[in-house]
């Protein structure tokens, strides 16, 4: 993500303020420290170097030690009055609290004691603000939280593989065994990434559906070369389908919720989605929960499949009554 | 000053120079006298930089004040009030600052996200270096639409709000006065939860129903948040939903079930099926996940649950019957 105007203004105000505190740090330290580069940190300090009062003459501007710059060291030698950390603005107050408390709320994050002592100092630092966040809340979903969940966190931790039947989104139950990498949740459900040796790649597997958990002996192998996306969702590059969807305004939050290549407005709020699948029962069981929200699926086969489906279930249905 | 400044550099100057002014700096001072002012190419443009920049450093929490001076009662001046500018002193460990690293990642893609950040690099000014932590459990969490600041500030000012709402019954839009009470995430939406004066009672609105903006109406002050703020959600009220399912299927909603499956109801000549008893809080989320096992799983009761899979089951029938739009 392109890094805004106001966003580098709080990290320039913060390295006055930082440096102020601890004269003699390298470069390579405050970029860590940051998370920017070590290129992006001597931009900063380029642009401190020549920032000050009005006027601008020499006096005016904030100073380093030109020596230590030269060795890749930062020394502020003129703070020009701005060493004092500035205040945090209320939306900031809200977003970091309301994802705080998310976090003390969550299984296998929030038992930590340094969650809560966070917790406290940033409702501290945070002064008048924190008033905003007590209007805010993230709900987390008790029935998820199942005794799988426990077992799959000791086997991160103690880099242990795990044996586990599953059944997945086409009903179909297997067993596998895998290396935990870690669990990722949006609050309503739990998703464990692991390196499956069936498979032989990464897969995410919902926890809500794995049906058995054994914490095996053997050691899990690293997997270092393994790089996240951060959602929540499968891989798409191997699709095999794109798949046109046409929805009611109401299932607006597909659009939110699923990784969609191409979005049309189609008026009244209605609106069409383009989705890459990579699972055919995956399509079916959205479809399906949409129901009435779905106006049209192309291509035609695919559409004329889900209402045979469909048609099929209705029959069990006025079979049974 | 030659070269034209970037947006961030002129906004530092501007805090810089505020910051020092010993008792105000007008709008046409700092247009002379502030790097990067001098670039704007006429009095409209001047303007709007200005009013851009004022904004973006009160939303960052510059506390920017406005001084009218008694002589010149016209003429608006600006300082930065710097006995408000500081943090509060905090001492964050080096693992505390590592858990707020971790909450500035919950937020997807959202507002929230931005300003966490920006909160996490603050704070971050404040220790030496910070201890990244590891968890086995990552926490996302999808961030609201754009009206959500605006019902914040609402609530805040204890004010009601106007907005245009797609009912979620009916699909059709109206325009609801609300008093705003709270803002809640659950499941896979964001909610609002207030007093809809429209229907004088407590409503919960999804925010990405909400079309177009909300504005604040009437008076500040003027909503009384009840006593003992309600729960944001009705107290968890489970329902016990009775099932047929084909044998060997639905393993995902069998492992959720209560008690052993009873076997055999083979009725009118149907397959056999196994009854499975199952407890929900949220019917309609069960209903969803239902109807995708198709003929695998039939719901015998309650008919409420019933009822909802067999309507998203129909309408997907019909699928077959319509054409590509454009097409008919």
């Amino acid at each position: 993500m392109a890094e805004t105007s106001v966003d580098r203004l709080v990290r320039l105000l913060a390295l006055v303020a930082y440096l102020d505190d601890h004269p003699g740090v390298s470069v390579t330290q405050v970029a860590e420290h940051f998370g920017v580069s070590e290129a992006q940190v001597l931009t900063d300090v380029d642009t401190l170097w020549v920032s000050g009062t009005p006027g601008y003459q020499h006096t005016d501007l904030i100073d380093f030690s030109a020596d230590d710059r030269e060795r890749n060291i930062l020394t502020l030698v003129e703070p020009q009055g701005m060493d004092t950390p500035l205040r945090l603005g209320a939306g900031e107050a809200v977003a970091l609290l309301v994802a705080l408390r998310s976090l003390a709320d969550t299984p296998g994050i929030g038992e930590q004691a340094v969650v809560v002592s966070a917790l406290e100092k940033l409702t501290a630092a945070a002064g008048g603000a924190a008033e905003a966040a007590g209007a805010v809340e993230v709900h987390t979903d008790p029935s998820s939280m199942t005794g799988h969940l426990e077992l799959i966190g000791d086997a991160i931790e103690q880099r242990r593989q795990l044996r586990l039947r599953y059944v997945s989104a086409a009903d179909e139950t297997s067993e596998r065994t895998a290396d935990p990498i870690r669990l990722l949740t949006d609050s309503h459900r739990y998703f464990l990434h692991a390196w499956c040796y069936r498979a032989q790649g990464v897969r995410q597997f919902r926890v809500d559906r794995i049906l058995d958990l054994e914490v095996l002996s053997t050691p899990a192998q690293d997997h270092p070369d393994i790089t996240f996306t951060d959602s929540p969702n499968p891989e798409l590059s191997q699709a095999r389908w794109r798949v046109r969807l046409e929805l009611a305004s109401r299932a607006r939050w597909v659009a939110e919720h699923v990784p969609v290549a191409e979005l049309e407005e189609l008026g009244e709020g209605d609106f069409a989605v383009h989705v890459d699948v990579l699972d055919l029962s995956w399509l079916r069981n959205l479809v399906l929960a949409l129901g009435p929200d779905v106006l049209g699926v192309e291509p035609e086969d695919i559409r004329r499949d889900l209402a045979r489906y469909a048609r099929d279930a209705v029959a069990a249905y006025d079979e049974l009554s | 000053m030659s070269a034209r400044l970037d947006a961030a550099e002129r906004l530092l100057a501007l805090v810089i120079a505020l910051s020092h002014t010993p008792h105000r700096m007008t709008k046409a001072q700092i247009r002379a006298n502030v790097a990067g002012y001098a670039d704007a190419s006429s009095d409209a443009a001047f303007e709007r930089m200005f009013e851009r920049d004022k904004d973006a450093l009160r939303a960052l929490g510059v506390p920017l004040t406005t001084v009218t001076d008694s002589t010149h009662e016209d003429d608006v001046g600006y300082r930065i009030d710097t006995s408000e500018y500081a943090l509060p002193a905090v001492d964050f460990t080096p693992a505390e600052i590592g858990v707020l690293s971790l909450a500035a990642e919950v937020w997807q893609d959202s507002s929230l996200a931005a300003q966490a950040r920006r909160g996490l690099t603050k704070l971050r000014a404040t220790t030496p270096h910070a201890q990244d932590l590891e968890p086995a459990t990552a926490l996302r969490v999808r961030g609201p639409g754009d009206v959500f600041e605006t019902l914040l500030e609402a609530i805040m000012a204890r004010q009601p709000v106007r907005f245009d709402y797609r009912a979620a019954s009916t699909g059709s839009t109206a325009r609801r006065t609300v008093e705003p009470w709270r803002l809640y995430a659950k499941d896979r939406g964001w909610y609002l939860v207030g007093f809809d004066r429209d229907r004088q009672a407590e409503r919960h609105f999804r925010l990405s129903r909400i079309i177009g903006r909300a504005r604040r109406t009437g008076e500040a002050g003027e909503v009384a948040l009840p006593e003992g703020m309600p729960p944001t959600t009705a107290a968890a009220h489970r329902t016990r939903v009775r099932l047929a399912v084909l044998p060997g299927r639905a393993a995902a909603l069998r492992a959720r079930a209560v008690g052993e499956p009873a076997h055999d109801t083979a009725a009118n000549g149907g397959p056999r099926r196994d009854i499975v008893e199952l407890d929900t809080a949220d019917p309609d989320l069960l209903a969803e996940e239902i109807a995708g096992y198709g003929a695998a799983v039939v719901v015998l009761h309650p008919p409420e649950v019933r009822d909802n899979v067999l309507r998203r089951l129909h309408a997907v029938a019909e699928l077959a019957a319509i054409g590509v739009r454009g097409e008919g």
